[in-house]
């Protein structure tokens, strides 16, 4: 029998091989015994322990998820253990034991009397539903007692298929033993698609019910690169994809054939992410979000905290250039301690420099004292410093003055601040038109592809309704980031990419052609994307920038990459 | 018993992060804290030391709320649970 091939989206550039395993949380439990058979202390015992190791387990993988994955991922375990707290459920679960059911159907009926009651709720409570369920297959999980796979221990080159996965499943899986998953639901912007990415698995979800039709034990090829999910695959199929396994690691810098360099750099939300970013290959780090020192606390962060933090990532990469983007938040992120407005559209309103130089200007002073601080005493001169969501020269110039006045502030008190790299996102339209405005400010430009595509096409990057138009290979798309290069091309500034568009490696030799010469993405595409460089002939690139430039559409474009 | 009806500022209403803290707020006193939407009547209350029963309530920004507190810290649980429900979320 030939191979099937089922198409989903692919989530991570990793290809894996392995046996099938359906996990399956929501299977039904057995038929209960009579009320006359169940021991009622025994099943109240059980649950009370059930309840006590899911409470454990859960704050272990809180403390791994923060590490891992980061803190506004972990923080829905809080939740979980409200809820599997919480009196109302005990007291339904003793009330359905006294009743004569076993401990698993009382947590069962139990947690599905609110589940119910939730999901037939709006909006927010809906999502509470989905919580309940977790914490409900949780404790269903210990209670059945390995009659449900447990995902923590599956043998070694296990495929993981699912409806779904949710956080408290993905915390628990092992990227050592799983080969690879694949869920029937799920879109690249999924937890578990994120969780897949921070952990370098093999990932294809939104399979869609066609991923029902595989039975356990079969043999799969998860190809993260095409979306494709190959059941049963032929032999030429399988050693395609061990052999193409994962590009391999390298930490040298690579450049193309004719010699142009290319840097290979990471994108980190956290400082945890530091060093994984660098075991993967990170000639340093292209974009380094601030927010997540911000968020989630009731005061903002001093410059001796903030110091420590920025230190360590310099450290991390003493041969590298470490890029930290400036405080990037608005009115769609709480955040206690600063005044944010209500607005109509946040994503339009008063955000990122704009705030910087407005009502949070204490805030981006302490955080440039920190950043040159910390640049001053680690001495290895990596430091770049990026300006979010800039439309106008006004603000490059204001930006630029503050910095010179926190250099002078510094040095008078003894501080050997030097002058950083200075740069500024690119991720509006205005500030592709205007680089060639921006650049006798600035020493390097880098394009925020994920915020350029959005604004440039007016196409909301999760809504699967206008995906296509949100595609980066759309000529419009392509078009502003030419005018970037363009603006830049007979200058000292560098011109740099940190977006996922960076880390595609079907993109690179077009992004080369565009006159980019940093691209930085998630670590896991970092090895993908170096090898894919060196296999490079800068004149062909350049030669396909040029036909793709003057494509008419995206279908066009798309005919042009390999 | 003493009791107090008290308007919920928080725009969310009485979910996620505000409902989180009005029942670590009930649990922190020695009082057993029972709450329902206004003329709620008392067997229909429900307790304030659950976050299911809370959130299960779906009280929404503006409405009030009638809270029922019984035991020694039964006046202190409702003063401390009013200023929370009158504080705008952004304060919490």
């Amino acid at each position: 029998m030939s191979e099937r091939r089922l198409s989903g989206i692919d989530v991570t550039p990793l290809t894996g091989v392995g046996t099938a395993v359906w996990y399956r949380p929501d299977a039904d439990l057995p038929e209960p015994p009579a009320p006359a058979d169940v021991d009622g202390e025994a099943e109240l015992a059980a649950f009370e322990d059930a309840r006590d190791e899911a409470e454990a387990e859960l704050t272990a993988e809180r403390e791994r998820t923060a590490e891992r994955v980061g803190e506004d991922e972990a923080a829905v375990f809080d939740a979980h253990v409200q809820f599997l707290t919480d009196p109302q459920i005990a007291d339904g679960v003793t009330e359905r034991i006294d009743d004569g059911l076993p401990a698993a159907h009382a947590v069962e009926a139990t947690f599905d009397e609110f589940v119910e009651q939730f999901a037939g709720m709006d909006g927010k409570m809906a999502e509470r539903a989905d919580d309940l369920r977790d914490v409900r297959d949780r404790l269903l999980r210990l209670l059945t007692d390995g009659e449900r796979v447990d995902l923590s221990a599956l043998p070694e080159g296990s495929v993981v298929l699912a409806e779904r996965l949710t956080p408290s499943d993905t915390a628990q899986l092992d990227p050592e033993r799983v080969a690879g998953f694949a869920t029937v639901t799920g879109g690249r912007t999924s937890h578990a698609a994120i969780f897949a990415r921070s952990l370098a698995i093999p990932a294809v979800v939104g399979v869609g019910d066609a991923l029902t039709s595989v039975a356990d034990g079969e043999t799969v090829v998860i190809d993260g690169t095409t979306g494709d999910v190959v059941v049963d695959p032929d032999e030429d199929t399988v050693a395609a994809a061990s052999e193409g396994t994962e590009a391999r690691i390298r930490e040298d810098r690579v450049e193309t054939v004719n010699g142009r360099e290319i840097e290979v750099a990471a994108n980190v939300g956290t400082p945890a992410e530091l060093g994984p970013a660098a075991e993967r290959g990170a000639d340093g780090i292209g974009l380094f979000r601030t927010e997540f020192l911000f968020l989630d606390r009731d005061d903002a962060p001093d410059e001796a905290e903030q110091y420590e933090t920025y230190k360590r990532a310099i450290e991390t990469f003493p041969e590298g250039r470490v890029v930290v983007r400036t405080l990037d938040v608005g009115g769609d992120k709480p955040v206690p301690y600063l005044d944010l407005p209500e607005e109509e559209n946040p994503f339009l309103g008063e955000r990122g420099i704009r705030r910087s130089l407005g009502p949070d200007a204490d805030l981006f002073e302490t955080q440039l004292r920190a950043l040159l601080r910390a640049d001053a005493d680690t001495d290895v001169g990596g430091l770049a410093v990026m300006l979010p969501l800039v439309t106008t020269v006004e603000e490059v110039a204001a930006a630029e003055s503050v910095l010179d006045g926190v250099i002078t502030d510094l040095r008078s008190e003894g501080v050997e601040a030097e002058r950083p790299e200075f740069g500024v996102m690119i991720e509006t339209p205005a500030a592709a038109f205007m680089a060639d405005e921006f650049v006798t400010h600035v020493d390097f430009f880098s394009i925020g592809t994920n915020d350029l595509a959005q604004y440039v096409m007016a196409a909301e990057r999760g809504n699967d309704a206008v995906a296509d138009l949100g595609d980066f290979r759309q000529p419009a798309v392509l078009r502003a980031i030419d005018a970037t290069t363009s603006a830049a091309a007979d200058t000292d500034v560098w011109v740099g990419m940190c977006g996922e568009m960076a880390g595609d490696p079907e993109l690179t030799e077009l992004l080369v052609g565009l006159g980019l010469t940093e691209l930085s993405m998630s670590a896991v595409t970092v090895p993908a994307v170096k090898e894919r460089v060196s296999e490079i002939d800068t004149a062909a690139a350049t030669a396909l920038a040029e036909r793709a430039l003057a494509a008419a559409s995206r279908d066009e474009v798309t005919d042009l990459l390999p | 018993m003493p009791e107090r009806v008290v308007e919920v500022v928080p725009e969310e209403g009485l979910h996620a992060r505000p409902a989180s803290l009005f029942v670590e707020t009930a649990n922190e006193y020695d009082a057993e804290v029972s709450v329902g939407p206004e003329g709620t009547a008392d067997d229909d209350l429900v307790s304030a030391s659950s976050m299911l029963a809370v959130t299960g309530l779906g009280v929404a920004g503006g409405e009030k709320l009638r809270i029922v507190a019984e035991g020694a810290d039964a006046a202190a649980a409702l003063d401390a649970l009013e200023e929370l429900l009158s504080t705008p979320e952004d304060e919490l």
